[in-house]
C-alpha cells in the first residue's frame, strides 16, 4: 500500500512538484484500495481512442497538467463523448484550450474515464492544522459545502465510530439517509471511505499536506471518486 | 508518563518549603500580597510548609527572616514563586537550578508578550529549566490556588478579590484576568473550587500537564479549561483522552472565528479554521466545550453536585408547577438535541390516581399552581422509578401559595440522593427564591435560574455520559 503510494508521490516531487494532477492523486488513493474509476492516461490521440474503446462510450475526458488545477476554468474536461470521431475534434479542442489558458502548461495527457451513473454527492476532504496536525473533513457536495459549509471535521486518525459520528452530525445527513422517500445512500462505504483515507494520511503524514475528494458519488450500494486533488508538503 | 508528571507537578500544590522570591514589606506590592497570603496561610493552619522571603535589601519581614540571596536559602525548598523584575529571572534561574529547586512559578510579566528580547529571555529560562529538570508555571501569570493546602500565589489582595471556598472543581486559564475574575464570581456564586491554575505565557507547564496531574488528583472531580492556544495538539488529546476517562472536563475555547481560508490551496483546507478544529480534537477525546463562561460553569456545577452521576440516556423528564416554564424546557430539550421521554404507562396510572383532575400527568408532567409539597413527591417517586426516563428536570416556582418550600426541598433532595438517575432543578425568581436554590444545593442538587439553564446542563451530563459508553 504504501510503497506503491510512495512511488507515485516521488515521481511528482522528483520533477520539484507539490501538486499532484487528478491522475496521480487517483493512482495514490487506489494504492489504499479507495474506489476510483477504471481510467487511463493518454499521449497520443491514438492512445486515446484504444482506451475509449477498452472503455467504452460514452466517455470522460480529462486534460492532465500540473499547472491547471482548475480543469473547468480551464474548459479542458469534455463529458460524454459518443464516439473515436467526437473524440479526436475534442482531443484538438482541449489541447488548444490548455494552450490558450496558459501557453507554458506541461501536459501530461488526457484522463479517458468512463461516464459515470451520478450519485448523491459527498465531498472528503484533508487538512493541517499547524497545532493538531492532520485532520479529516466530511460534507456533501455541491451547495451544501459551498453555499452552507455543511461540513464536519475530526483529527487524523480517527475510529470507526468517529467516521460514523461524522456521517450522522452534517445538518444535510437526512439526504444521505433518505429523506426525500429514496433509498438510504451507502453509509458503510462512506465510512470505509473515511477510515481509507484516515489510514492514508497516517501513513503519509510526512508528505501530504491537504487532499480534495470532490466530489464522490455515493450510491445505494458502494461509492467512486469522481475527482481528487492532492497538495504534497 | 501520566504519574511522573504529577510527580513533577506536586510541589506546585503541596510544598513543603517555598521561596518567596521578590517578597517585600511594602503593601500593595505583588511581593507583598504572595508573601502574605502564605504567612496568613500558615497562621490559620492551612499552609503546612516553610515559608522562606528572599530579597537582597531586607533582613526580616513580619518576623520571618529574609534571605539575601537564593544561594542563601537552606536546603529543601521544592517551590520557588518569583516576582522580581524581568531582566532579573534569567539569573535568579541559574541560582534556583544550582540550589536544586524543581518547580518554579514566574508571576512576573515582561517577556514574550512584549517582543523578542522578552521571548529570547523565556528561551533562556526554558533551557535553564529543560537541562536542570524543573517544571515552570508562567511567566506572565497569576500561579496557583489551593485553598486546601494552602497556597496562593493570586496577587490580588483579599479585600479586592474575594476567594472561593473549596471544592472538588479545578480550574485551568491561561489569561491571569479572567482566572482572577473567575474566583471572585466562583466566590460569590457559592462554587467549590479545588484548584485553580493560570499560566500566563506558559513557557513550559500547560493544560496537557495539568489534565494529567487531575487525573489523579482525588480531591477534583472536574475540570474547566479556558484556553485561548494549545501548543501541541497531539499531546493534548493524548492527555484528554486519560483523563476524560475518569473525569469531566470542560473547556471554554476563546477565538470562535476561523483563520481559515488563508493561503489554503485545497477546497478543504479553506473551509477549516482553528475553530474546528478545536471541535474536533475537543469530540474525540471527550472533552466538553462550553459556549461561553456561563455555560462553563453551569456544566462544572452539574458535574460536581452529581459527583458522578450520569444519565444513561438522553430521555429527560419534566416536572413543573407552571405551565409556561414546562413549555421552555421543553423547548429547551429539542434545541440542545435531547429527547423528551415517554412516561410508561406505570408513571401514567399511578399519577393519574393520586392527582387532582386538573393537574397535567404526562411529560411535562405540570403539578400545577396550587401545589403542595406531596405532588412533587409523587411525581419524583414516578419519574425516579420510570425505565424510559434518563434524567429529572425538576422545576419549582417557589411563589405559589401551597408550597411549603422546606418541605419541597427535602424531598428533591431526598429523591436525588436515592436515585441513580441525575436530578437538576430549576428555580425562578428573585432574592427569596435565590436562597431556596442555595438550600437545594447543600442537599446536593444542582439549580438554574432557567428552564433553558438546566437543560443545557443536562445536555452536557448526555454528552459526556454517551461518550463514555462508547
Amino acid at each position: 500500500m504504501k510503497e506503491e503510494a510512495l512511488k507515485v508521490i516521488e515521481g511528482v516531487l522528483k520533477e520539484g512538484r507539490k501538486n499532484m494532477v487528478e491522475y496521480e492523486a487517483k493512482q495514490v488513493l487506489k494504492a489504499y484500495g479507495l474506489p476510483v474509476p477504471y481510467e487511463k492516461l493518454a499521449t497520443t490521440v491514438d492512445e486515446a481512442i484504444a482506451y475509449a474503446g477498452e472503455i467504452g462510450y460514452p466517455v470522460a475526458m480529462k486534460l492532465m497538467s500540473p499547472q491547471i488545477l482548475h480543469k473547468s476554468d480551464a474548459r479542458v474536461v469534455v463529458l460524454n463523448v459518443k464516439d473515436p470521431e467526437e473524440l479526436k475534434k475534442k482531443w484538438e479542442e482541449i489541447h488548444e484550450n490548455a494552450r490558450r489558458y496558459r501557453p507554458d502548461a506541461q501536459i501530461l495527457g488526457v484522463l479517458i474515464a468512463p461516464m459515470l451513473k451520478p450519485g448523491r454527492e459527498i465531498i472528503i476532504g484533508v487538512t493541517e492544522d499547524p497545532q493538531f496536525g492532520h485532520a479529516i473533513m466530511f460534507g456533501l457536495g455541491g451547495i451544501f459545502v459551498e453555499v452552507l459549509k455543511d461540513v464536519t471535521f475530526r483529527i487524523i486518525p480517527i475510529t470507526e465510530r468517529d467516521a460514523r459520528r461524522m456521517i450522522k452530525e452534517i445538518k444535510g445527513y437526512p439526504i444521505l439517509a433518505g429523506a426525500r422517500g429514496e433509498a438510504p445512500a451507502d453509509i458503510d462505504a462512506i465510512v470505509d471511505l473515511l477510515l481509507k483515507v484516515s489510514k492514508l494520511v497516517d501513513d503519509l503524514r510526512d508528505y501530504i499536506k491537504e487532499m480534495d475528494l470532490n466530489p464522490v458519488f455515493v450510491y445505494e450500494k458502494g461509492a467512486v471518486i469522481v475527482d481528487a486533488r492532492i497538495i504534497l508538503k | 508518563m501520566q504519574a511522573e508528571i504529577a510527580e513533577q507537578l506536586k510541589p506546585f500544590f503541596e510544598p513543603k518549603a517555598v521561596a518567596i522570591i521578590g517578597a517585600t514589606d511594602k503593601k500593595g506590592k505583588v511581593g507583598n500580597v504572595i508573601f502574605e497570603n502564605f504567612r496568613v496561610n500558615k497562621e490559620r493552619g492551612i499552609f503546612k510548609g516553610a515559608i522562606y522571603p528572599v530579597n537582597p535589601k531586607l533582613d526580616e519581614i513580619d518576623g520571618y527572616k529574609v534571605y539575601h540571596s537564593v544561594g542563601e536559602l537552606p536546603e529543601g525548598v521544592d517551590l520557588a514563586v518569583i516576582s522580581i523584575p524581568a531582566k532579573f529571572v534569567p539569573a535568579t534561574m541559574e541560582d534556583i537550578a544550582a540550589k536544586g529547586i524543581k518547580a518554579v512559578i514566574i508571576i512576573t510579566g515582561g517577556f514574550g508578550e512584549l517582543g523578542e528580547e522578552g521571548k529570547r529571555m523565556e528561551r533562556q529560562i526554558y533551557e535553564t529549566a529543560k537541562k536542570n529538570g524543573i517544571r515552570v508555571i508562567g511567566p506572565n501569570c497569576v500561579g496557583v490556588y489551593s485553598p486546601d493546602t494552602g497556597v496562593d500565589t493570586v496577587f490580588l489582595p483579599d479585600e479586592k478579590m474575594d476567594r472561593p471556598r473549596s471544592g472538588p472543581i479545578a480550574f485551568v486559564s491561561q489569561s491571569g484576568a479572567f482566572a482572577a475574575a473567575m474566583l471572585d464570581w466562583a466566590a460569590n456564586e457559592e462554587l467549590g473550587i479545588g484548584k485553580m491554575v493560570s499560566y500566563g505565557n506558559k513557557i513550559d507547564v500547560d493544560d496537557a500537564d495539568l489534565m494529567d496531574y487531575f487525573t489523579g488528583d482525588d480531591s477534583i472531580n472536574v475540570v474547566t479549561l479556558y484556553i485561548e492556544g494549545v501548543k501541541d495538539g497531539r499531546r493534548f488529546m493524548e492527555a484528554a483522552r486519560r483523563i476524560t476517562r475518569v473525569k469531566p472536563v470542560i473547556a471554554l475555547k476563546a477565538g470562535r472565528s476561523s483563520y481559515g481560508a488563508k493561503a489554503a490551496s485545497s477546497h478543504t483546507g479553506s473551509l477549516a479554521g482553528a475553530d474546528v478544529i478545536y471541535d474536533a480534537a475537543f469530540k474525540q477525546t471527550g472533552v466538553i466545550r462550553a459556549e461561553d463562561f456561563e455555560h462553563m460553569f453551569d456544566l462544572a456545577k452539574a458535574f460536581a453536585q452529581l459527583k458522578g452521576k450520569l444519565p444513561k440516556g438522553d430521555r429527560i423528564g419534566i416536572i413543573t408547577d407552571g405551565g409556561g416554564a414546562g413549555v421552555m424546557a421543553s423547548d429547551a430539550v429539542a434545541k440542545f438535541g435531547l429527547r423528551m421521554a415517554e412516561p410508561s404507562e406505570e408513571t401514567i396510572r399511578f399519577l393519574r390516581e393520586r392527582f387532582p383532575p386538573h393537574a397535567v400527568v404526562g411529560n411535562p408532567t405540570d403539578v400545577v399552581g396550587d401545589t403542595d409539597a406531596e405532588r412533587y413527591r409523587l411525581a419524583l417517586e414516578a419519574f425516579t422509578k420510570d425505565p424510559n426516563i434518563d434524567a429529572i428536570l425538576v422545576i419549582v416556582l417557589f411563589q405559589v401559595p401551597l408550597l411549603r418550600e422546606e418541605e419541597v426541598i427535602e424531598i428533591i433532595g431526598d429523591y436525588a440522593r436515592r436515585s441513580e438517575k441525575p436530578i437538576v432543578a430549576v428555580a425562578m425568581g428573585g432574592a427569596k427564591t435565590e436562597r431556596y436554590a442555595k438550600m437545594l444545593e447543600e442537599r446536593g442538587v444542582p439549580v438554574y435560574p432557567t428552564p433553558e439553564r438546566g437543560v443545557r446542563a443536562l445536555e452536557g451530563l448526555v454528552r459526556y455520559s454517551s461518550y463514555l459508553r462508547r
